[in-house]
């Protein structure tokens, strides 16, 4: 099991090396959107003439931003694994179901593939910025805050796997499932604090968005990282997190089993 | 002209047609757009319980500068954008387009606008709002030259954004892959979100002078809020006229080069 696993986590890896040049400028990109946003705090800094806004020093906030889209871009945003519904959708599935792997495991595996690929890309990327930067960012080297933040961006791996996968399995009922990833990924990108802290955001809305698991995604382990939440509250968070994991989990292997149920693939 | 017009009113047709043939999708999209407009409207006023003013610019006149970025990106995006930057180095590749250049019709007409985004054109209407809403906001105090001057300079800005894509879906006439360089410039093109006053020194210069974002939706927004000098306005101009002369030389280029390759 584990040699078949390495395997598909090895080719899936391999796949997206592929094409490089293309890569590497789509990188840019994300590198340059996140630095665009560096650049507006900078600004917004300046104009309020303050050291501190919304409980961030100024390398607290640029930190944020820079690890939060890290996280983001290429964590989160780059593997929405679209796989899963076209298989279903274009009769792949048929073939798939018949190999000695549950297609369900192929895709999780390809899912942390593309994530690990993205992940180091990106990585590298940042590091290029960090010496530019370096000056303005905080690093972490407390080594327990350091294993807990690794913990919490696992956990934000996997709620993200789960979350759009349980829209892809929706594939089953419904012809196309992009306008519910799309919807949810903008929703994500706000509700999980890519975009800014949440404490930024009026009380209201901060009640809804902790109402949802996106906060776990970037929010969470940033704050762990920034050393803005103790120790004590981190072990609660992570118990919460593990809840909605399994509440997610359960919902896809539903979707799943029902879905097998009523998948027909015609051949052509 | 009257074939032309003709032509793009079926394209339209056949485009909304082609999108609604998944209903759902359509309108989960289109919602999808809104609720992103939305949320990038809280982020802002977000950073605004913070500061009064970004650089010279108050939240009123940020709002405007918001509204206009997206109503020139919406019609890029509605006309010639996915066309040009994703859908001509699809063609080139596959060599399929041959048959739009055998077309009596100019190739670039076909190349630009074969697909109408009828999803980005329903979302359009609610940025619509938010422009009305931000020129009340701002008491709608501005003359009516300085309205025909807001117009001028949002044509004059899609004009600009034509030539740029158009030169770079053009590179894959060589390269037959370019979609990397279009996902660049679409990210720096959000640049234009905000007022250019967040840069300092090079790059304020570099936004204005080398490659001159500015001139996307600051420069319509100054236009209309009176604080555009005429020398910007007369440079805005020759900026895109420059560029829109050396884009379609150099898309002549290209499909001379256009070897018409396809498996």
């Amino acid at each position: 099991m584990m040699r078949k696993a390495l395997s598909i986590f090895r080719l899936a890896f391999m796949e997206r090396s592929a094409y490089r040049v293309n890569f590497i400028l789509e990188i840019s990109g994300g590198i340059l959107s996140i630095l665009i946003v560096v650049f507006l705090w900078l600004a917004v800094y300046r104009s309020s003439g303050r050291a501190e806004l919304g409980g961030y020093s100024l390398a607290e906030m640029i930190t944020y931003l820079l690890g939060g889209g890290l996280i983001n871009s290429f964590l989160l945003t780059t593997a929405e694994n679209p796989e899963t519904s076209q298989a279903i959708q274009d009769g792949a599935l048929s073939n798939m179901l018949i190999q000695p792997i549950t297609p369900y495991w192929v895709w999780l595996l390809r899912d942390l593939a593309a994530k690990a690929f993205f992940g180091t890309i990106g990585l590298a990327g940042y590091a290029i910025v960090s010496l530019f930067l370096s000056e303005r960012l905080i690093f972490l080297f407390d080594p327990l805050r350091l294993i807990l933040f690794g913990v919490a961006l696992a956990a934000a791996v996997v709620l993200q796997f789960l979350t759009f996968e349980s829209l892809n399995l929706l594939a089953f009922w419904v012809e196309n499932t992009y306008g519910f990833r799309f919807t949810l990924r903008v929703i994500m990108e706000v509700a999980g604090g890519a975009i800014i802290p949440l404490s930024f955001f009026p009380g209201q809305l901060q009640t809804v968005f902790a109402l949802l698991p996106f906060p776990y995604l970037v929010y969470f382990p940033m704050r762990i990282y920034l050393n803005k939440i103790e120790f004590a509250e981190i072990l609660p968070e992570l118990v919460r997190a593990a809840a909605w994991m399994a509440g997610l989990t359960g919902l896809n292997v539903i979707l799943w089993k029902r879905g097998l149920r009523r998948y027909t693939s015609m051949g052509d | 002209m009257g074939r032309y017009a003709r032509l793009f009113t079926l394209l339209c047709k056949l485009s909304l047609m082609r999108q609604m043939a998944y209903r759902p999708h359509f309108f989960l999209m289109v919602f999808g757009k809104v609720i992103r407009m939305v949320l990038l409207l809280l982020f802002f006023q977000a950073v605004f319980l913070k500061v009064d003013r970004l650089g010279q610019w108050t939240f009123d006149q940020v709002l405007l500068l918001f509204a206009t970025f997206h109503l020139v990106d919406y019609i890029m995006s509605i006309t010639f954008q996915r066309n040009l930057s994703y859908g001509l180095p699809a063609l080139i590749q596959s060599g399929n387009l041959d048959s739009r250049i055998i077309l009596p019709i100019h190739p670039l007409f076909m190349a630009s606008l074969e697909n109408i985004d009828m999803m980005d054109f329903i979302s359009f209407i609610p940025c619509l709002g938010l422009l009305i809403y931000a020129l009340h906001r701002l008491g709608f105090a501005f003359t009516w030259l300085q309205a025909v001057m807001y117009g001028l300079l949002i044509a004059n800005a899609l004009v600009f954004l034509f030539a740029v894509v158009l030169i770079i879906a053009t590179i894959s006439f060589w390269t037959t892959r370019s979609t990397g360089l279009a996902r660049v410039f679409d990210d720096l093109t959000r640049v234009g979100r905000y007022p250019l006053d967040i840069f300092e020194g090079f790059w304020k210069f570099f936004f204005i002078y080398v490659l001159p974002l500015a001139l996307i939706s600051q420069m319509p927004s100054q236009a209309l809020l009176g604080a555009l000098s005429s020398g910007f306005l007369f440079y805005a101009l020759a900026c895109s006229v420059l560029l829109a002369v050396i884009a379609v030389r150099f898309w002549r280029t290209g499909l001379k080069n256009y070897s018409s390759t396809s498996s």
